[in-house]
């Protein structure tokens, strides 16, 4: 018996999702990610002393976490927790599910944060709520069944706990806008920023990091022992956080949170370095510059945090503090990641049937990443500056390059798409 | 690709007539995926590789794409996926 590997790929034990699941996670990002500059576009006059409130910059905000973040970290890890923990996908109905329920609870959410519409953003978040109850169920059911990487497995069991915690947290922050609060607002906030960015979002970017970056560079596993010490670090610093929201010692705790939460990285970076410098693979190009950035701004955003902590005077602290952690870590991180794991996957699922897989480089698109590349970056400082300088002149033109970026990512992924449907060369 | 960047080769590797063998059962990823392009960027000529693996390595497929090389599945006992891997190019 003899079969190409891809048709190997087609057996009825796969551990891959039919190719419509992720890349329908991955398109929804896309799509949400070129909103999110719209949206800030839209909301530039409130943005450089934005910190909290309905309006276009927390819809942009939103879009980007809930829609580019979450989105594709679902599918991400719907797709790679089977094939890293040797399992079987156990359903394909409940993953497409999730996708055509999400989806449309995201753009509610935006809409009626945007557009100050509570019944609109009521339904979106039972949507997106109802969801990310359901994926939290199927990640639970993997992690359960995971077969090996501990580490990796420790880090989705933690997040899991943390989307509990974000997921509170949001309800209790709809019901403060329709006047029926469940805890302080204050708390909730500061809960749902730490546990949704550090803890559900961060603890998968950090998890998945334990798969990818290896693959990719080609170096051995990490130790597992060091990123089981750096995921048990990153929820002490989530505990000791979150006694400080709740008034216990505030000031005290949030500067030990950090202090825990930067060796955390610390140990996190240190094996992630190691992987990159001991890899088969040295040359990893553009993608791996974004990620590089994003690793620089996750410890940006730490010291942002203790100056905070601290009550520096620095001009619009708080909106560069989330700026650096959503849009200059992970964002940066999760875009450089995306578009080294797009074409992979389409290689992967391109290759059913075929002698011959194509060529993950043989998918992609330089030049509209090249574009990305240099108009996320410039946006991002952009609206550094804007936050800065008080100016919503210059935070309009930073949202309007990163607009054109995210532009040019969408074509890079129809590009992708169409060059994966390709039909196979005659032999 | 820079194949002696890890001194310490991974996996079991010996020769037969059919080629060279690589046993990465048991490996923790990407320990496979490593070993056998580890290998594979080791032969310059048309030697066929043989892998003896736990599970379908879905991650290899592509990478050999990259490097010119492809996989078919050979009869194994149950438990085992054997691949011969040849060079295309």
């Amino acid at each position: 018996m003899k079969l190409a590997a891809g048709a190997f790929l087609a057996g009825a034990t796969s551990r891959l999702l039919p190719a419509s699941i992720p890349f329908c996670y991955f398109g929804a990002a896309v799509v949400f990610h070129l909103c999110a500059w719209l949206a800030l576009l839209a909301g530039a006059g409130q943005l450089p002393r934005f910190s909290a409130g309905p309006g276009w910059p927390l819809a942009a905000l939103h879009l980007v976490t809930l829609g580019v973040l979450v989105m594709t970290a679902i599918g991400a890890s719907l797709q790679l927790l089977p094939v890293a923990t040797r399992q079987p996908v156990r359903s394909t109905r409940w993953p497409a599910i999730i996708c055509w329920l999400y989806t449309p609870g995201v753009a509610a959410v935006a809409l009626g944060m945007g557009r100050g519409v509570p019944l609109l953003l009521g339904l979106g978040a039972a949507a997106v709520t109802l969801a990310l109850i359901a994926y939290a169920a199927l990640l639970a059911i993997n992690l359960y069944g995971a077969r090996g990487m501990p580490g990796v497995v420790a880090h989705g069991w933690a997040a899991l706990g943390c989307l509990l915690v974000v997921l509170a947290t949001a309800l209790s922050l709809a019901l403060t806008w329709l006047g029926l609060p469940l805890l302080d607002h204050a708390t909730a906030v500061a809960l749902h920023i730490a546990f949704a960015a550090y803890g559900f979002m961060g603890l998968l970017a950090l998890g998945l990091s334990y798969i990818l970056v290896p693959m990719f560079a080609l170096s051995a596993a990490p130790d597992e022992r060091q990123s089981i010490t750096s995921c048990a670090l990153v929820v002490a610093a989530l505990a000791l956080a979150a006694l400080a929201a709740f008034g216990v010692a505030p000031q005290l705790l949030r500067i030990v949170a950090i202090t825990v939460g930067s060796a955390a990285v610390a140990l996190h970076l240190r094996q992630m370095l190691g992987a990159l410098r001991t890899g088969m693979r040295r040359e990893l190009g553009r993608s791996f510059t974004l990620v590089r950035i994003g690793w620089v701004l996750l410890a940006v955003s730490l010291a942002a945090a203790l100056a905070l902590a601290l009550d520096a005077p620095l001009p619009g602290g708080p909106t560069l503090f989330g700026l650096t952690l959503i849009g200059g870590w992970l964002l940066t991180f999760l875009l450089g990641i995306l578009q080294r794991i797009l074409p992979f996957l389409a290689s992967m699922h391109a290759a059913r049937g075929r002698l011959r897989p194509p060529t993950p480089s043989s998918l992609s698109a330089d030049r509209p990443l090249a574009i990305h590349f240099a108009c996320h970056l410039t946006a991002l400082a952009g609206l550094a500056l804007a936050v800065v300088t008080d100016s919503p002149t210059l935070a309009a033109l930073a949202a309007g390059v990163g607009a054109l970026g995210a532009t040019a990512f969408a074509v890079f992924f129809l590009v992708l798409l169409r060059r994966m449907q390709r039909p196979a060369p005659a032999a | 690709m820079n194949p002696s960047a890890d001194p310490a080769p991974l996996g079991i590797r010996w020769r037969e007539r059919d080629g060279v063998h690589i046993d990465v059962r048991g490996l923790a990823p990407p320990g496979p995926l490593v070993a056998i392009l580890q290998l594979v960027a080791s032969i310059s000529d048309a030697t066929p590789v043989l892998v003896h693996h736990d599970r379908d390595p879905l991650m290899l497929y592509a990478e050999l794409a990259q490097i010119g090389w492809r996989a078919e599945r050979l009869p194994s006992p149950a438990g085992e996926v054997l691949l011969r891997l040849e060079r295309t190019q």
